[in-house]
């Protein structure tokens, strides 16, 4: 007798198969409802009349979204560079090495995913107003990079496992030197690896909240704390819009980042 | 020296996150000792003010502490509810549809809180799509409360919450040898009794992971409750995101963490009690 594959979806089957498609609608519906909302007309009558870029238009003209679309796209890329300068040091450390207390490294370098968010923030924002500076530039920049660093050397370490290091001692033979054979083979070998590296640590940084709410300092506000005041005292379509495209980047991150690296390993905790 | 190399490597890293992770949690506790004295920002002390102001007031234990326990197990359970088919299913599927599937299920931890809040206060208003469905279904007939009330604060926790739980069961189902489940069938266990003597019991260390991590991030969710909560919604990440930023009291911020800490470690600890039972037990019952 064959397993169940063969035979026709069953009732259990086929409830599990309802019960998750009613399961992602609830996961879908507030993405989808927000999109339909940033290109309908008429404010917030469902279903929408027609189609509109207006409220895009009124959002990416904004002085202050633009201004915070700036901060972070600039904190976004400070800080994905960051973290995978660090984590790919990293990684190759613990890829090519072995040494005694390695599992307590990793564990440290795994801590910032392990502890929740709000002690994490609140951890920076006490250390830097124990420095003197407070919550600022360097404590934004510093929070996002370490958030994201886990990340990072997740994604590098599966595209360095798999590395062919007789490429590099070729190299070597030939005589490159050690900054050469990086450059020439080992960075174009796990390239994928860093892109998708970087795009899910800009992606991350991006749309973080809780960590910018801590550390931001007043006149460097990112795009998600800039939404969150915006749709405290305002509601319109233009918040709306603004979330749009907050989604549409995170889509076209996710999937590069599903291409490369694969979505749901990158993910896991 | 083969050594030196590691060293090396790792000593950026290593080094950043002494400085911006251990270094910063230690002050945190610290500063739990310290005092806050009116009218000047913070004064180097040691004293057990801060956690005696909290633990000695039954106002704070009852709502906010017990009240953030109590909202996290809610909603880790209902997560768990709602994923563990959902995480069944998509174990079943193959190629595009599962790719697809597993995408949904990842895109709100990927798509930032407020954007998904926005979604949500759209659903959630007066006379928004939820009431009007409820009110469509006859399950009521006036607009109920979801916006600034505890009702969204759950929803919405369930809603992050379990993507973390699919993903990491999805882990232990397919990890799961099917030939197992097939076995059972073939000497006569239906679907249900199958899924409880084999699936069940096996997919327990992936159910704990994921009961780890979502009630970890539930119980000390700030965000959440600060966007859609109400005024009695004092979870203690709330409380210490408002102690810390807006009264300025670091030292009783910091208290509060290590309070929220232990209780976590704590509450973690009497799970993983409760697992490694129950999985010894089972595995002992099929033996």
């Amino acid at each position: 007798m064959r397993a169940s594959s063969t035979r026709m979806p069953d009732m259990g089957t086929l409830a599990l198969r309802v019960f998750t498609y009613v399961a992602m609608a609830f996961l879908f519906f507030p993405i989808l409802i927000t999109l339909l909302v940033s290109v309908n007309p008429r404010e917030f009558i469902l279903p929408p009349s027609g189609f509109t870029l207006e409220w895009f238009r009124a959002a990416w003209t904004s002085d202050t979204f633009v201004r915070a679309m700036g901060v972070s796209l600039s904190l976004g890329l400070a800080a994905s560079v960051i973290a995978n300068a660090l984590a790919f040091l990293a990684v190759l450390g613990m890829v090519r090495y072995n040494f005694r207390g390695k599992a307590f490294i990793n564990l440290l370098i795994m801590s910032p995913l392990l502890i929740p968010t709000t002690i994490f923030s609140l951890a920076l924002y006490v250390f830097f107003a124990r420095l003197g500076v407070g919550a600022g530039i360097p404590a934004l920049v510093i929070g996002h990079s370490i958030h994201v660093l886990p990340f990072a050397v997740r994604i590098l370490t599966a595209s360095m496992q798999n590395f062919d290091t007789s490429l590099e001692e070729a190299a070597r033979n030939v005589g490159a030197g050690p900054l050469r054979t990086m450059i020439s083979i080992t960075l174009p070998v796990i390239k994928t690896g860093l892109i998708s590296s970087f795009v899910l640590c800009f992606v991350l940084s991006w749309n973080d909240f809780p960590i910018s709410v801590f550390l931001a300092p007043p006149g460097w506000t990112p795009l998600p704390v800039e939404l969150f005041s915006y749709i405290k005292f305002q509601y319109d379509a233009v918040g709306a819009a603004l979330a749009s495209s907050l989604i549409l980047i995170s889509g076209v991150a996710m999937v590069i980042i599903d291409r490369m690296a694969g979505l749901r390993r990158v993910m896991q905790r | 020296m083969k050594s030196r190399g590691a060293v090396t490597l790792l000593a950026p890293a290593v080094i950043a996150l002494t400085i911006f992770v251990v270094l910063p949690l230690l002050w945190v506790v610290r500063t739990s000792f310290n005092q806050t004295v009116d009218g000047a920002y913070m004064v180097s002390a040691f004293t057990f003010e801060n956690y005696t102001r909290f633990l000695g007031s039954s106002w704070y234990l009852i709502n906010t502490l017990w009240f953030s326990i109590r909202i996290a197990v809610i909603t880790t359970l209902i997560s768990v509810l709602l994923g563990y088919p959902v995480a069944l299913y998509i174990a079943q599927t193959r190629g595009l549809q599962r790719s697809v599937l597993v995408t949904m299920v990842l895109s709100p931890l990927l798509i930032g809180l407020v954007t998904l809040v926005y979604g949500w206060i759209v659903i959630f208003r007066g006379g928004g799509l939820l009431n009007s469905l409820m009110i469509a279904l006859r399950v009521y007939d006036e607009p109920v409360r979801y916006m600034w009330d505890l009702k969204g604060v759950i929803i919405l926790l369930v809603y992050i919450g379990m993507p973390y739980i699919v993903l990491s069961l999805l882990d232990s189902i397919e990890r799961l040898n099917p030939s197992f489940v097939e076995a059972a069938r073939n000497v006569g266990a239906n679907r249900w009794k199958a899924f409880w003597s084999i699936t069940f019991p096996l997919t327990l260390p992936g159910l704990y992971a994921g009961l780890v991590i979502v009630f970890t991030l539930n119980f000390s969710a700030f965000a959440v409750p600060l966007m859609v909560g109400a005024n009695d919604t004092q979870m203690i990440g709330l409380v210490i995101y408002r102690e810390a930023l807006l009264n300025n009291d670091l030292p009783f911020a910091s208290s509060l963490s290590v309070i929220m800490i232990a209780a976590n470690a704590t509450i973690l600890t009497g799970m993983a009690f409760v697992f490694g039972k129950l999985i010894l037990n089972r595995l002992e019952v099929k033996r």
